[in-house]
């Protein structure tokens, strides 16, 4: 049985590629990818888009956002979608879905592992939605620089609001997510208890205070920013993702360290549009994409925890450094022991009215403190 | 004489055997409990998110003017069917552990499956329209339940069923907190009151069944999370000894909360269906404004363990009104326990009195938590009567041994002080109100739930008024029996005659008067429904044969008699029972 299903599956790969090859190739068309930039979309290019052309002679076109569903809305108002697939976070993705602006998915849509392993079991819990398939698991974790506190550093999540013992500006996103379930979490709150708190008025209110109570905050919006502040000195602790940390500690070699306490994992999927001119092409991407080889080759170039367990075994060194990258992916034991899984749920339904609660109380009145973009 | 010489240990394959399957039964029966209690709980959950009466469904719903309706409507519904509930129970109210102590310690068993399974469905609807009331009771009264109800399919005796009762309830705590000690203790501590060997290890199987499957099958947080190593200061100590005694108040504050509520309550111009009906609307209301009260109010007890999550004045007002509700929702015929409340009015308590040597000293001390469990294990082991039990479920939910200590500060002096002022726990001061005495112990509580109507016979001398001393005299000395008893035509008891009395009317010379004047003075009455312990009482004044039974005392009319020996050999044989019970080891 397992010495006959590697074969078969490497045989039934090839006869995709193949077929993929000859029915796709001779249409001359490209696939249009609506992803996020930086180091991420370098990574992509690497180990995804130029693979699958060459696999398929389909040229990959890449079209940069920031995340939210705003844009998506608008063009599929305007009955004008440009993207085959996108990638897009779980929780935009579910309110996506609720909003009908995605086409719903099942488990055909990825391959099984190399030894046969159906997807449902190979890829992690949660990773199949209706309309989303996760690919990689990021982190949002907060970053310090290792010259900034001398003789200590920080290790709790409660040291990103002590500005005390690790004095200094911070950089955080101009958005609720992380920094409340942080702000909630230094309070000595058990992680599976943040989202029940922070659905009551009190605890909104006791993580916008603590918010509140740092001094001079930059607020970021685009995932390089907070790597530039760490890098420049503007900021010694800021929160970001960790893919992009990683990038500066590797390639830039900043004197930055991350801190995997309460990082906050989020799912990266891929989506398609619901009106979507070309949703075979689309499925045929996202089947190559996922597959347990693509995940493994993407996770040596940036650190994002693949999202199916065949693939985070088989992670090995960083493409250019040679770096162990298991130690700096997100889902590795060592870093996960104090991981907050975002509730992709209660962010879907909430987001608007939070994100105001957010805005009223930490960047309108102190608009001195807080940076404009 | 003593049945207990002859049990040598080991000596008995037999008994070996029915003990070992006693054990086995025990961990079958934790299994089943820690299952019915995991499917409770997330029954409770899921209805409260499907009636929006969850924080995290709330704020996800998102539409306030529906939340208001919902707040107010959904618990008066809730109520509405509770009341219709209640109707199918005999005693028209739900069944709590009270009953299941009462079960144990008059060794009665045989827990009614009827009137439990609705008491479970009733607090399941309680908790799940968000009722201020506990899900603890109601786990505890399932599982004993459903032990006793194992212990009758297998037609086990009474020690046998006691003993599965404690199992259910062992599981049931051991589930819902994850701790199998503290479950153990409180089978012991609370249910049983006694330490029998026989008992512990079939005890301990359903707990270490219970803890499993909580472990694999429930993902919660744990109840309090210590990230801080802070220690307290030796002054501290003091302060928690105090808070130990303040506790003890506001125990017995919301324990006379809770049945004064039911007294007024029973006096309202309202049928009983309608009045948690009525305590839902209310509570819906005053959750318009203090939305903490509603609910099992973990999100409450969090925070109060949280420094500056609510100043002193909110402390104060959230704590008069959690009792308040609580004493609604109970005193008006939710179903519901009184523990989970407990806890959060203690931790609030306990906020209180951190807060107030905050603001002392100048600062939150660090070591707020402390204070924070200190109010809450002083309050809810009076209510529950078991500060062991409530010292291991900190201990076991913390894994702090310091915070353990510092609770047990607490509670040395909040568990006499309640005792004294108030009562053992609550349960048995309502068990006390329904007519059954704990407080004496075990083996008098035994003796007076048993009523000395199966030890009643007819098989005595009955002599009529109009029979002259020496026909009474012949008629007893055939029949022999020392003592006679008068009974007129229309059946009435008119008094005890005995031989000597008679034999002394003779010798007065005086054969022809009535037998009425020869009656012995002050012998006492007994009613069928008179418990074996009153009537030991009764025989302390009185040397005689027997005491006559009549079936009320103002119409005396005679049922028979109890003999005394009878008496005494029924004492002897309950006390021989609750011996085995308690000390015998197989």
């Amino acid at each position: 049985m397992a010495a006959v299903d590697p074969r078969s599956a490497i045989l039934a790969m090839i006869c995709l590629v193949w077929t993929a090859g000859h029915t796709v190739a001779d249409d001359d068309r490209t696939l249009t990818v609506l992803s996020w930039g930086g180091s991420y979309e370098r990574a992509q290019q690497q180990a995804l888009f130029e693979p699958f052309s060459e696999a398929t002679g389909i040229e990959v076109e890449v079209d940069r956002y920031d995340g939210g569903i705003d844009r998506l809305r608008q063009a599929a108002e305007r009955n004008d979608i440009a993207w085959d697939v996108i990638d897009m976070t779980q929780s935009d993705a579910l309110a996506a879905c609720n909003e009908g602006l995605l086409q719903p998915l099942d488990e055909s849509i990825a391959a099984p592992s190399p030894d046969g392993t159906p997807m449902a079991q190979d890829f992690i819990d949660g990773a199949l939605t209706r309309c989303s398939l996760s690919h990689t698991v990021y982190a949002t974790v907060i970053a310090y620089r290792r010259d900034a506190f001398p003789g200590t550093r920080p290790t709790r999540i409660a040291d990103l609001f002590d500005q005390q013992r690790f004095p200094g500006p911070r950089a955080l996103q101009r958005s609720p997510a992380a920094n409340l379930e942080w702000a909630l979490l230094s309070y000595g709150v058990p992680r599976e208890e943040l989202y029940r708190l922070l659905s009551t008025d009190r605890g909104l209110n006791l993580a916008l205070q603590r918010l509140e109570s740092l001094q001079d905050v930059h607020w970021w919006e685009g995932g390089d920013e907070p790597v530039d502040m760490l890098v420049n000195g503007e900021a010694v602790m800021a929160s970001g993702y960790n893919g992009r940390f990683f990038d500066a500690m590797v390639s830039r070699e900043a004197p930055i360290d991350i801190l995997w306490d309460g990082q906050v994992q989020e799912h990266e999927t891929w989506v398609i549009p619901r009106d979507s001119d070309n949703p075979e092409l689309a499925r045929e991407f996202i089947r190559f994409a996922t597959d347990t080889e693509r995940l493994a080759a993407f996770a040596r170039h940036i650190p994002y925890g693949p999202a199916r367990h065949s693939a985070a075994t088989q992670v090995t060194t960083h493409h250019d450094s040679g770096r162990d990258m298991r130690l700096h992916i997100p889902t590795h034991p060592l870093n996960a022991r104090r991981a907050i899984t975002k509730d992709h749920d209660w962010y879907a339904r909430t987001l608007d009215r939070v994100n105001e609660r957010f805005r009223q109380r930490l960047l309108e009145p102190t608009s001195s403190s807080s940076q404009s973009p | 004489m003593n049945p207990l010489d002859s049990d040598t240990p080991g000596a008995d394959p037999v008994a070996i055997i029915r003990f070992l399957a006693l054990v086995l039964l025990g961990a079958l029966i934790g299994g089943v409990a820690a299952l019915c209690a995991v499917g409770f709980v997330a029954a409770v959950l899921a209805l409260n998110d499907v009636l929006l009466m969850s924080p995290r469904s709330r704020m996800m719903f998102g539409h306030d003017e529906w939340l208001m309706i919902a707040t107010v409507t959904v618990p008066a519904i809730g109520g509405l069917i509770v009341g219709l509930l209640h109707r199918g129970i005999p005693e028209r109210r739900p069944h709590t552990p009270a009953d299941v102590i009462a079960a144990v310690q008059t060794r009665e068993g045989r827990l009614p499956a009827r009137a439990g399974l609705i008491s479970a469905i009733s607090a399941l609807l309680s908790l799940g329209s968000g009722a201020s009331v506990g899900q603890y009771g109601p786990l505890v009264h399932m599982g004993a339940t459903l032990g006793s109800l194992s212990a009758r399919l297998l037609r086990l005796g009474r020690s046998d069923d006691n003993i599965t009762i404690a199992c259910g309830a062992a599981a049931a705590i051991a589930t819902a907190f994850n701790a199998p000690l503290a479950g153990i203790v409180f089978a012991h501590e609370v249910m049983l009151r006694h330490y029998a060997l026989r008992a512990f290890a079939p005890v301990a199987a359903a707990a270490i069944v219970g803890h499993v499957i909580a472990t694999n099958v429930l993902e919660r947080g744990a109840l309090f999370h210590i990230t801080d190593t802070a220690v307290p200061r030796p002054w501290e100590f003091a302060v928690f000894v105090a808070i130990g005694a303040g506790g003890a108040l506001v125990a017995g504050a919301y324990m006379r909360s809770v049945l004064s509520t039911a007294r007024l309550a029973s006096h309202l111009p309202l049928p009983a269906v309608c009045r948690p009906a009525l305590a839902g609307a209310i509570l819906g209301l005053v959750a318009l404004w203090v939305p903490d009260i509603l609910g099992m109010g973990q999100e409450t007890l969090r925070f109060a363990t949280i420094a500056g999550a609510f100043d002193p004045l909110e402390l104060v007002v959230v704590l008069v009104l959690k009792i308040l509700a609580t004493a609604l929702c109970l005193g008006m015929g939710f179903a519901g326990g009184v523990f989970s409340p407990a806890l959060v009015i203690g931790t609030l308590f306990g906020a209180l009195c951190g807060s107030l040597v905050g603001t002392m000293t100048g600062a939150p001390p660090d070591t707020f938590i402390f204070y924070a469990v200190c109010g809450m294990v002083a309050v809810t082991a009076p209510v529950i009567g078991a500060p062991l039990t409530s010292l291991l479920i900190v201990f076991e939910l913390t894994g702090s041994y310091v915070l353990t200590t510092a609770a047990l500060a607490s509670v040395t002096l909040a568990s006499p002080i309640a005792a004294q002022l108030f009562g053992r726990s609550l349960f048995d001061v309502q068990l006390a109100a329904r007519g059954l005495d704990l407080s004496a112990g075990r083996s008098y509580a035994v003796l007076h739930v048993t009523p000395i109507r199966e030890y009643l016979t007819r098989d005595c001398v009955t002599l009529s008024p109009d029979q002259t001393v020496d026909e009474a005299i012949s008629i007893l000395g055939e029949s022999g029996h020392g003592e006679g008893y008068l009974v007129s035509d229309s059946g009435h008891y008119l008094g005890t005659v005995s031989l000597i009395a008679l034999e002394a009317c003779r010798h007065d010379g005086s054969t022809d008067r009535s037998l009425e004047t020869c009656t012995a003075g002050n012998r006492p009455t007994l009613t069928p429904e008179t418990s074996l312990g009153d009537a030991m009482e009764q025989m302390r004044d009185v040397s005689g044969e027997a005491i006559a039974v009549v079936d009320d005392r103002t119409h005396h009319t005679f049922l028979g008699v109890v003999y005394e020996t009878d008496i005494a050999r029924a004492y002897l044989q309950r006390s021989d029972e609750l011996r085995r019970e308690e000390y015998g080891s197989s």
